[in-house]
């Protein structure tokens, strides 16, 4: 059971000083293009090797927990997801920096992550062995499902032409073909080039399709890259506190939702952002505003993808299986720590385990002041500094970014060249979000998919291996929800307005 | 009357062209799975392929059927010479890093990059300011990337 000793225990100030470190590394790693929080982990997950396994715990949390947050950063003032988790952060929180409210977008990102984090480190801390439990009983066809229901946003993303939205998607699937297949090894797609073999890396497309066009129109004109009404007004604190609360229920739903796809294994911070997202626009009155700078989509995006950091320690520590990509690496150096994960570590390692769970939540805390400072310092940089610098710089933090993925050349030049198809694409009504989320589902739906066909036809069960399993119903469920709601309720509206107008 | 309907409706020709575009992408596409082995390989690309042909002959016929109201023209004023410096320039030093380094290629990107984004004049003091954090952006970076994350930035074959 989580006793106050083990708060206590967390509340050294050698753990307060690594939380402190740890958030800002993190916040500082992410926020860079091509730096995900996996690399934010790996690279800093060796200093804590010497160090007691709590507090070496808490370290990894907080850097864990800052780089996911820090990817909020260049979604909202570059256009740049600087996580793949922070996809759906561009959607409204770059058309908020448009509209000259960056300041604001990134308070209350830095607000929803808190509240994420603290909602998903209470889920582990009160649920992680039945939660657990939860994560066994997805299987393949049930991931697939999962990633259809990420793709049925392309509605949402489609700015009113849903043919150009599935085009573009299927599109992003095709790339993410490209290479050798997961399941079978065949090569596909690279027509003789060794370049392609490896595929088209996740990140450094995100990087190409999203800031390469920024760049592309940044540089055309001698306008500012954001606008700027009016001083920027300090954290605007309250303001963004007075916004949370009014979406208090989505901000704990879409928390709630980060955390449980957070405990399924490989799901992972963006699909959580974007069913969070989906779900927030569905269920919003607002619904048309989305897209166009709605602070209540940044906020669903940032407390999900903050909520996986909780929900991926949930299979990593009960059952051994890391939710999320971090989650491995750090389950790596708990094994060096001599500390074995399983079900029993709650009991016979409890005292590790819930000083770290409420390291956690120092970590969460502490991300407060150190988001909304570090925050305000980028937004005052980004609307600063002149476009002469502004352009190169974010120019060479793409390139070192995606250089330093996989230590490719090839990646860059894969990066910008997908950046200025993009740019063409998007001028011809082709928004790149249908592409980016094919190219990231698609491997998640094709191995799925592959799996579930395969199982379903060796076990002479197909039709009952999709359309018959309980948690495969429940999302297809939402998944029609998802497509056919907008519509219903736009019909809906309208037949409601005709009724008033009728009986005026 | 005529003359202005035929200024503000069009059949959105570009529209067309890039579902064009898509249809051949698909075809290709098919085309390649039929040197796939396995059926788990070419199940997948072929339904997505099939989809974006279908999806873009559904797009093909509904712009021809369908005239939308005609946009005025994106980025008047824009400067594409400045758009296609910066794709270059970026590519250039995609090409020349193997020879020259990171370091060295990173330096002259940063530096044609500022002279393609430059609208103010040059005065003076930005002749020497705006060199001066050139060098310190890329050493910084260069710092981080290299020391601290350990990532092997590529020396140049010129100076190995």
């Amino acid at each position: 059971m989580p006793g106050f000793e083990n708060l206590l225990a967390a509340l050294t100030l050698v753990n307060l000083m690594l939380a402190f470190l740890g958030v800002v590394a993190g916040t500082v790693i992410g926020s860079l293009p091509g730096l995900t929080a996996t690399m934010a982990v790996a690279v800093l997950v060796p200093l804590t090797f010497t160090m007691e396994p709590s507090s070496a715990l808490i370290m990894m949390g907080a850097i864990y927990t800052g780089a996911i947050y820090g990817g909020a950063y260049s979604a909202i003032l570059l256009n740049t997801p600087g996580t793949p988790s922070a996809i759906a952060t561009t959607f409204d929180g770059f058309p908020m920096a448009k509209q000259g409210k960056g300041d604001l977008a990134i308070t209350l990102a830095c607000i929803a992550s808190v509240t994420g984090g603290l909602v998903g480190a209470t889920f582990l801390l009160l649920l992680a062995p039945p939660l657990a439990e939860v994560a066994l009983a997805f299987g393949p066809v049930e991931y697939f499902w999962l990633a259809i229901f990420g793709l049925t946003l392309i509605s949402a993303l489609s700015e009113g032409n849903l043919l150009k939205g599935l085009i573009g998607a299927c599109f992003g699937l095709l790339l993410a073909c490209v290479g050798v297949a997961e399941i079978s090894a065949d090569i596909r797609f690279t027509f003789g080039n060794q370049v392609l073999i490896g595929g088209i890396e996740t990140v450094s497309a995100l990087i190409g399709l999203y800031c390469i066009p920024v760049l592309i129109d940044l540089v055309a004109t001698p306008d500012r890259h954001l606008k700027v009404t009016h001083e920027p007004r300090g954290f605007r604190f309250l303001e963004a506190l007075a916004i949370s609360w009014k979406h208090k229920f989505s901000l704990l739903r879409s928390s709630v939702i980060g955390t449980l796809v957070g405990i399924l294994p490989g799901a992972g911070g963006s699909i959580a952002g974007l069913v969070a997202y989906s779900e927030a626009r569905r269920s919003s009155s607002r619904s048309e505003h989305f897209g166009h700078g709605e602070p209540e989509g940044v906020m669903a995006t940032e407390s999900a993808n903050n909520a996986t950091v909780g929900g991926g320690f949930i299979p990593t520590l009960v059952l051994g299986i890391p939710g999320t990509p971090p989650d491995a690496v750090i389950l790596g150096a708990l094994l060096i720590q001599g500390i074995r994960t399983g079900p029993s570590l709650f009991v016979e390692g409890a005292s590790i385990v819930y000083t770290f769970i409420y390291g956690l939540f120092l970590a969460t805390f502490l991300m407060l002041p150190v988001g909304l400072v570090i925050g305000r310092y980028a937004y005052k940089a980004i609307i600063t500094i002149p476009k002469a610098l502004l352009v190169p710089t974010v120019a060479f933090m793409t390139v070192i970014g995606t250089y330093a993925i996989r230590n490719s050349i090839s990646d860059i030049v894969i990066m910008i060249l997908l950046g200025v198809v993009g740019w063409i694409l998007n001028r011809y009504g082709f928004s790149p979000s249908p592409i980016v989320l094919g190219l990231i589902l698609g491997s998640i739906a094709e191995q799925g998919f592959v799996q579930a066909w395969t199982i379903g036809a060796a076990t002479g069960a197909l039709p009952k291996m999709f359309f018959g399993r309980p948690i495969s119903l429940v999302i297809i469920f939402f998944i029609l929800i998802s497509l056919f709601y907008p519509v219903v309720r736009k019909r809906w509206l309208k037949h409601r307005w005709r009724v008033t107008h009728e009986d005026e | 009357m005529k003359m202005s309907n035929d200024n503000r409706q069009d059949k959105d020709m570009a529209s067309v062209v890039m579902a064009c575009l898509f249809i051949i992408m698909g075809l290709v596409a098919l085309w390649d799975t039929t040197n796939m082995v396995d059926s788990d390989s070419y199940v997948f690309p072929r339904a997505i392929a099939i989809a974006m042909i279908l999806f873009s002959l559904a797009l093909i016929f509904w712009k021809l059927a369908k005239p939308v109201a005609k946009k005025d023209a994106d980025g008047v004023g824009a400067s594409n010479f400045r758009r296609i410096a910066l794709v270059g320039v970026m590519l250039l030093s995609c090409m020349l890093m193997p020879w020259l380094g990171f370091l060295i290629s990173g330096f002259a990107t940063f530096f044609l990059l500022m002279l393609v984004a430059m609208y103010d004049a040059w005065t003076p003091a930005k002749k020497i300011i705006y060199p001066l954090i050139a060098v310190a952006v890329v050493l910084g970076f260069y710092g981080l990337f290299a020391n601290l994350l350990q990532v092997p930035l590529p020396i140049g074959t010129l100076f190995e």
